[in-house]
């Protein structure tokens, strides 16, 4: 049977949508059965009181909550002395530019439907105005009542007239609506003038200008740059970001060259025999290059048995390493050529770093330079990334053939997965330091750092091991095949693969390890929760305000790791309509 | 005629056996190939025949008798497993394309790091074979996004691009919906013409009969019978070949 | 034929021999890490020697002198009475949390399916709230919150419902049935109640199966296990024989010396090397013999007979632990013994009401009910709310993850909703649900450790009060491993116990 066209059906437009008036919703979604109607009742009886009972407690005239905004220093950063704020504002700035950067990278640019802008407004204003109304009932009236019910009110008059006027498909852009946003914030900021001592609205100000700036810079440079190139650039700075705010800018280091002068020109060798022993190892037949390796792991040990400076020990190590993964990635000209070029920044870093590391403070303080929420940021993110590596490797060795690392591999983690985090900073806060010899001071927030390291690795491994359990053995029979060393089939075909399955689950990992960093204030490093619980709250201005600054530090907690669940969601979706 | 291949042989197995567990899988496997033959290895499944040519480079570890392919004899030498591997191509049933890597990177990706040539160069032999195998313009997408036939002539292109001596060949058309059967097999004959090496197991009778030098017929992990074309399916001698032959080709 | 001829077989150098490099690297990786640790103990040794500490486990025999929150020993005698009181405090946080959690956690993530829209936003942002707040967060708030906000205690105080339920700063206090000395043989009634309902349940579901026909399964196990109950309340002392049974054995196992049972242990720990060893051999046997297996096979043997031998030594050459094994086993033996009595009478529980006394200056709370300290309310509730969140994200994705298809099929073939649900959907999630279930509960059983935070002596919380006082950091440590560990591994036990159970009903 065949049918000419003419024959054939045209397709119809679906039906116009029946337009759900609030009765046949409300019939459908609260009260389709006795119990679902009971339910609504009781639940709404019970959100109503809920409400009421929060407001009561947030308007009761016992809350002090104007003992926060005097104390916005002290939740940022701690205890960093006050007259060095600059620093801290300096790595501000540092973040706003390179967020402004990536925001061409993430798409910002695109437009959003000005109905929906519009409809966010009006949102925002009905629950001022209902959270205003609801309030009245709690014993004393404040003036931030009478603002959330007049802001309200406006706000709904000012969402209601648009939507009058505008059209359903007119858009903006989102950075427009965006810097919207922001200056709106700003003008309240500035209304209320909280702290009147230091100008830090000026300088969230410049911090908006920065973030503008560099989000057309980045523009500019996306027109310059290969578009995979600009975004390994931007991914750099970042990573280069987080050591240089906390060891350079915040820690504001004082490097005694005296001290450092004499053992320089020796750093400056090693480093020059860098790329003729990754040129000689890679380019020797494999007995003659393993017989090179084996003579710089020598000259390292021996390095350590002399106790050379401590930087000439670390390079050298750093060179042996180097000059060890030569054979299997550097083999061909291009691979040397890239080789040659992370020694130098490799051994680059660790000397600024190590330069650094070991200064000492030039801020007017006892080493105790960081507290709040920067403390925080540092724990969390420092525990990232140094659990990254150990995690990997810890993984690796969980999945290898060979049974000694695994066995080792195994009673690493299930060791740290038996017991809790708490328990793992009490060993490294009063441990490692019986571990060390009596001279070497390991400050609390290292301790911490290395603890928090240490945990979340275990946990990073057991994800990256899914991952690494989900790549099908065909893959390393195929890279096996090719001729593809276990290093080289580990680092191409089996990790690449692994970590894109494991992304959604390393995000997850990261929140709790947001959340995880609170417990810090158990041992006593002054992070953002303990400036909640016992700082604020122990001062004579604000003494027993705790409620009020707990609920503070639930509510930032809770939007920092809101907002990052929320953008994993994002990032797992578009995963999945990926490549795969 | 290159009987049993005995002149110049490229691959010499010498009674080789290996167990899985208990499983016995090959019990004394001796045969021979030599340059530029071609060989089909057939067999009922778990006949062993696959094993066999895994073991040729070393995906699976013979634990008695010898293997030696292109002088070189597979043994626990690092060296020597290494080098055999690079030049041993071998081709899979289920393709095993690297889902993360476009497919012009799938090809290049060993030839940089084990071949150590340069991106530049890898890439114009990547694009070469990609020509010859007929699809040149799938350079830049990704496996997922090819139908079957093609992914397995991307793999057949990844493993000529190491430029072996030795192709093997593990049931490639298995996976394979009939349509794209026919344009697999096409590329696996002009190699074939090339004067390449090649160890295939297969079910394609038609291509066996054509293009092979040799059919090894494999059961209970021993080698039953061996012989040219012409010969192994007209006169076949052992009554197991018989059966076989007659259940195969009955449909 | 003609066969090509092989030239002899050559052995590659060490140096590139694979089977060498494999196990050089491994034994040069386990040296290191050996070596690492045996610096690291040197140092630590040294460091204590010179500020005059040292590792032995005094801490556990000497009096403490330290003063705990709440429990059982609130002026702890020895380490061990005040490590003993942590630990239970602990399973009580830990044990009533994940009951409450899981009954929160079940409930909310039912309700997040809900197609009632109040009941699935409610639930959600309950989720959404919850979980996005560090823990820590919680506790401590919730530990404030109760003793700033909850009415102060007063002579005459009775809270919202009299009788019932007394909230105030010093704690919430409730009616609680109590166990009394009878309890015990109770309990033996119970046990029987208990087994004999699921012989019942059993036995009336196969006949349901078989016959076709309405058994009510259910409500016979649970009628059989009242009837037991009701009779067990009145005639617990006949129970009392069972306590004759403990003395019995309790007598016999003080009586056999300890080498025996050292001989014993120490012949079951070869005997189990030697029959893992033999089956595994057995599972690899090759007609060529054991020339075949690979290096990993050996490894994989002598590490089961060095531990089992190694095993044995330990257990031969300290007879300290098998000492110890069986006096701790024998005083359990006769705890049990005293806790039956033929002659014992009275109901088993009594029900105890929440009461004020005035000791002193200030009101107190009479230990007449059972009462939550602030402390206790706070790291309950934290840790219970917490973790209801993450449970209730399971179940939800729990029955989520039974296909469609399923529903589709069951409502196809007849069955009701609620049917549906017990028969069809739920049996299929439970399976889904339970390795991360099992999870939660480990995170919970550990998140109790932040008991600290709020001062509830929790095991480290005792921990710390006690190292603070004589700075043994490291054994106070090891204790702390020792217990989680031990506690995760039940947990784990047990989840896999189920979970393998489920998966075979399955199968």
């Amino acid at each position: 049977m065949s049918l000419d066209s003419h024959d054939l059906i045209p397709p119809e437009p679906p039906p116009k949508a029946m337009r759900i008036s609030g009765f046949n919703w409300a019939r459908k979604n609260l009260f389709s059965s006795v119990f679902s109607g009971t339910l609504t009742a009781i639940l709404t009886v019970g959100l109503l009181l809920g409400i009421l009972a929060v407001l009561r407690f947030i308007f009761s005239p016992d809350r002090r909550w104007e003992v926060i905004p005097p104390n916005a220093a002290n939740y940022t950063v701690g205890s960093y002395p006050r007259d060095d704020l600059g620093n801290i504002w300096w790595s501000v700035w540092v973040i706003a530019a390179l967020a402004g950067m990536s925001t061409v990278l993430w798409g910002v640019g695109g437009r959003v439907s000005v109905v929906k802008v519009v409809a966010g407004v009006r949102a925002a204003g009905v629950t001022a105005l209902v959270v205003g109304v609801l309030s009245l009932w709690s014993p004393a009236g404040t003036a931030v009542q009478s603002w959330l019910v007049w802001g309200g009110a406006a706000l709904i008059v000012a969402g209601w007239v648009p939507m009058r006027l505008l059209s359903e498909d007119r858009t903006v852009a989102t950075a427009n609506a965006l810097a919207a946003l922001v200056g709106l914030g700003m003008v309240v900021l500035w209304y209320l003038h909280l702290d009147r001592t230091s100008h830090w609205h000026l300088r969230l100000i410049v911090t908006a200008l920065v973030v503008i700036a560099f989000h057309w810079l980045g523009r500019m440079a996306k027109r310059w740059l290969p578009d995979p190139t600009f975004k390994k650039v931007v991914t750099m700075l970042w990573v280069i970001s987080f050591p240089v705010i906390y060891m350079h800018i915040q820690r504001n280091p004082s490097v005694a060259w005296e001290e450092v002068l004499p053992w320089l020109p020796w750093a400056a060798l090693v480093m020059a025999v860098g790329p003729v022993a990754i040129g000689l190892v890679s380019r020797l037949p494999r007995e003659q290059a393993a017989a090179v390796n084996f003579l710089l792991g020598a000259v390292t040990i021996f390095s350590w048995v002399v106790e050379w400076p401590m930087a000439i020990r670390v390079m050298t190590l750093l060179l042996t390493l180097f000059s060890m993964a030569a054979p299997t990635f550097a083999s061909s000209p291009q691979a040397r050529k890239v080789f040659y070029w992370s020694w130098l920044g490799g051994s680059l870093c660790a000397l600024y770093f190590f330069l650094l590391g070991v200064a000492s403070t030039g801020l007017d303080t006892r080493g105790d330079f960081l507290g709040g929420f920067n403390l925080t940021i540092l724990l969390a993110v420092g525990g990232i990334a140094l659990s990254f590596p150990v995690g990997l490797l810890l993984a690796l060795g969980r999945t290898s053939t060979m049974p000694i690392f695994r066995i080792l591999s195994v009673a690493y983690i299930e060791v740290i997965r038996g017991v809790p985090l708490i328990t793992v900073l009490f060993f490294a806060d009063k441990v490692i330091p019986r571990f060390l010899p009596p001279w070497v001071d390991v400050i609390g927030e290292t301790k911490a750092l290395l603890a928090i390291t240490a945990f979340a690795a275990a946990y990073l491994a057991e994800n990256v091991r899914g991952g690494l359990q989900s790549v099908s053995s065909g893959q390393f029979e195929a890279a096996r095949a090719l001729g593809m060393t276990t290093s080289q089939m580990t680092m191409l075909v089996t990790l690449p693969q692994a970590l894109k399955a494991v992304i959604p689950a390393m995000v997850g990992q990261a929140i709790a390890l947001f959340k995880d960093t609170s417990l810090v204030a158990i041992i006593g490093l002054a992070d953002f929760l303990r400036v909640a619980r016992d700082v604020v709250p122990n001062q004579p201005d604000s003494l027993g305000s705790v409620l009020e600054n707990l609920l503070l530090a639930a509510v930032v907690y809770w939007i920092f790791a809101f907002s990052f669940s929320r953008a994993s969601q994002r990032l797992e979706k578009r995963l999945g309509v990926g490549t795969r | 005629m290159m009987e049993n291949g005995a002149d110049n042989p490229i691959i010499v197995c010498e009674n080789v056996k290996k167990w899985f567990g208990d499983f016995q899988a090959l019990r004394g496997v001796t045969t021979s190939v030599a340059e530029g033959e071609v060989v089909v290895v057939i067999g009922p499944s778990g006949s062993g025949k696959s094993t066999f040519i895994r073991c040729i480079n070393r995906l699976e570890q013979h634990q008695e008798g010898r293997i030696v392919v292109g002088g070189t004899e597979l043994t626990s030498d690092v060296r020597n497993i290494e080098r055999i591997r690079s030049e041993v191509g071998m081709v899979f049933q289920q393709f095993n394309l690297f889902p993360h890597l476009t497919v012009l990177h799938n090809i290049t990706l060993a030839q940089v790091w084990v071949r150590k040539r340069t991106r530049s160069e890898a890439e114009e032999r990547a694009l070469e074979l990609l020509e010859r195998v007929g699809i040149p313009e799938q350079a830049h997408k990704y496996p997922g996004q090819l139908s079957g036939g093609q992914q397995q002539r991307v793999a057949i292109a990844r493993s000529l691009a190491m430029d072996p001596k030795i192709m093997l060949f593990d049931e490639p058309t298995s996976a394979l919906d009939p349509e794209m059967i026919v344009e697999v097999l096409e590329v696996m004959r002009e190699l074939a013409k090339t004067g390449m090496t090649i160890v295939a197991v297969t079910h394609e009778m038609g291509f066996a009969r054509e293009v092979a030098n040799r059919i090894v017929l494999f059961d209970e992990g021993q080698i039953i019978e061996e012989g040219p074309p012409s010969e192994f399916f007209t006169n076949p001698r052992h009554p197991r070949t018989k059966l076989f032959l007659q259940q195969i080709l009955s449909h | 034929m003609n066969r090509p001829s092989l030239a002899p077989p050559t052995r590659p150098p060490f140096w590139r021999n694979a089977t060498f490099l494999k196990w050089a690297a491994q034994i040069g990786v386990l040296f290191g890490v050996v070596a690492l640790g045996y610096v690291l103990i040197g140092e630590a040794a040294a460091n204590m020697r010179a500020q005059g500490l040292s590792l032995d486990w005094d801490l556990l025999t000497d009096p403490p002198g330290i003063q705990l929150g709440e429990g059982i020993f609130v002026k702890p005698d020895t380490g061990m009475e005040a490590f003993y009181t942590g630990a239970v405090n602990m399973l009580r946080v830990a044990m009533s949390g994940i009951l409450a959690a899981t009954v929160i956690g079940a409930v909310v993530g039912i309700a997040r399916l809900s197609s009632n829209w109040l009941a699935s936003r409610l639930a959600t942002a309950f989720v959404e709230t919850v979980r996005n707040i560090p823990v820590l967060v919680q506790v401590v708030f919730w530990f404030f919150l109760s003793s700033i906000l909850f009415p102060v205690l007063q002579e005459g105080s009775s809270g919202p419902i009299p009788g019932l339920l007394l909230v105030s700063r010093k704690g919430i206090s409730f009616a609680w049935p109590f166990p009394q000395e009878t309890f015990w043989q109770w309990g033996v009634f119970l046990v029987v109640g208990l087994l004999t309902a699921r012989w019942a349940y059993r036995t009336r579901m196969r006949r349901a199966e078989e016959m076709g026909e309405e058994t009510r399964p259910l409500t016979w196990a649970l009628l059989i296990f009242l009837a037991w109950a009701i009779v067990g309340w009145f005639a617990h002392p006949l129970a009392g024989a069972v306590g004759w049974l403990f003395g019995l054995l309790a007598a016999q196992v003080g009586a056999i010396p300890v080498l025996v049972y050292q001989v014993m242990l120490a012949l079951a720990a070869l005997y189990l090397a030697w029959r893992w060893i033999h089956r595994f051999l057995e599972s690899r046997r090759s007609p060529a013999g054991l020339a075949k297996l690979t290096d990993d096979d050996y490894f994989r043997m002598i590490l089961a007979g060095v531990l089992g031998t190694g095993g044995a030594a330990v257990l031969l050459l300290w007879p300290g632990i098998t000492e110890l094994g069986a006096n701790v086993f024998q005083a359990l033996l006769e705890f049990c013994d005293q806790k039956f009595d033929f002659l014992r009478t009275g109901a088993p529980l009594a029900i105890g009401q929440p009461s004020v006394e005035v000791p002193g200056r200030f009101a107190q709370i009479a230990d007449t009910g059972m009462t939550m300290t602030p402390s206790f309310f706070g790291i309950w509730m934290g840790v219970t709310l917490y973790t209801s969140s993450f449970i209730a994200e399971i179940v939800r994705g729990g029955v989520l993850s039974v296909p469609k298809g399923q529903t589709e099929a069951g409502y196809a073939l007849g069955l009701r909703r609620g049917q549906l649900l017990r028969m069809v959907i739920l049996p299929q999630a439970f399976r889904v649900i339970l390795p991360p279930l099992g999870n939660q509960y480990l995170n919970l059983s550990k998140n109790t450790s932040l008991g600290i935070a709020v001062a509830f002596p929790e095991m480290v919380q005792v921990g710390q009060t006690m190292f603070n006082q004589t700075g043994d950091t490291i054994q106070v440590i090891l204790l702390w491993m020792g217990f989680y560990l031990t506690i995760s591994l039940l947990i784990s036990l047990l989840i896999n116990y189920y979970n393998r159970r489920a998966q075979l009903v399955e199968r």
